[in-house]
């Protein structure tokens, strides 16, 4: 019985439980350990199968009373890296498809900002460039090659995505099981 | 674990909340004593799990109130009843139980096979 109750006090330690918390619980336990001993109550009926597992037990006990944060749950712990292997993915599919469109030649798709209503008139340069119309002036002042957006945002992704794998790795917390 | 003790603790574990209100609404308990309570009803508490923790929650959600005091000859223990919220839990969670024990008495009433556990 009292082994049972060291080994959560270590559990409690180890998990930063505050003293006071983690004598009140010890105390309160090895009490009703005691008395049901006395009264030939096994410790199994009295804390079923956490009887064997006095490590689950304290950090399970010490996870319901809020005070240390309660273990993520296993599905949602398998969520995560889902959501973030398809982000990484994601990210590395779009720097890749910018390259190849970078290296393959001039850009030729480009996002043209317009606005309805307003007449931007250019007067076409002079010789020696080509004539050129108004709408294909507007389009050279007033776009950007989307390959360069595409480059810029697939960069800034995939260093938000290895952000947060390093940050995952170090913050999961160890399995409790209730 | 044969399969009736595992469908025991299954059901236990979705009511057992409301089994420590209960207990502890007819006065104030402390954690073996409601164990006690329980065992004397026949609901012994195998399987996995265990009071401790639920009672954890229950004073996280504000559901019961705790206060020490000295029990008969024995060291000061932490007593444990239900707050006004925790009043409220139960009244409600007894007519979900209710209504939900109903629903599957009605579903099951029909079955005629029955075999000694």
């Amino acid at each position: 019985m009292s082994d049972f109750v060291d080994q959560c006090r270590q559990e409690w330690r180890r998990l930063g439980v505050a003293d006071p918390l983690a004598d009140e619980m010890a105390a309160d336990l090895a009490s009703d350990l005691g008395e049901a001993e006395a009264e030939g109550v096994s410790a199994e009926e009295l804390l079923g199968s956490s009887a064997f597992d006095p490590r689950s037990f304290a950090a399970s006990w010490a996870a319901e009373r809020g005070i240390i944060p309660t273990p993520q749950s296993r599905g949602s712990g398998r969520r995560r890296p889902l959501v973030l292997v398809a982000f990484t993915a994601l990210a590395a599919l779009t720097l890749i498809v910018a390259a190849l469109l970078l290296l393959t030649g001039q850009p030729k798709v480009s996002l043209v900002a317009t606005r309805a209503g307003h007449a931007h008139v250019f007067r076409p340069p002079v010789a020696p460039f080509p004539p050129v119309t108004s709408r294909q002036v507007l389009q050279a002042n007033t776009s950007a090659p989307i390959e360069w957006i595409l480059l810029f945002l697939a960069i800034v992704a995939l260093g938000f995505a290895v952000w947060l794998w390093s940050n995952w790795g170090r913050s999961r917390p160890p399995s409790v099981s209730t | 674990m044969a399969l009736g003790a595992q469908r025991r603790t299954e059901l236990l574990r979705g009511v057992l909340d409301l089994c420590l209100l209960a207990v502890m609404d007819e006065g104030p308990a402390y954690g073996y004593e409601m164990t006690r309570r329980l065992r004397d009803r026949g609901l012994a508490i195998v399987g996995e799990g265990s009071i401790y923790p639920l009672l954890g929650r229950l004073e996280r959600d504000g559901l019961v109130e705790t206060y020490r005091a000295a029990s008969d000859g024995g060291p000061p223990r932490k007593y444990y009843r239900p707050s006004s919220a925790g009043r409220l839990a139960l009244g409600l969670g007894v007519s979900e139980w209710r209504a939900a024990r109903d629903a599957v008495d009605a579903v099951l009433a029909p079955v005629k096979v029955e075999v000694a556990s």
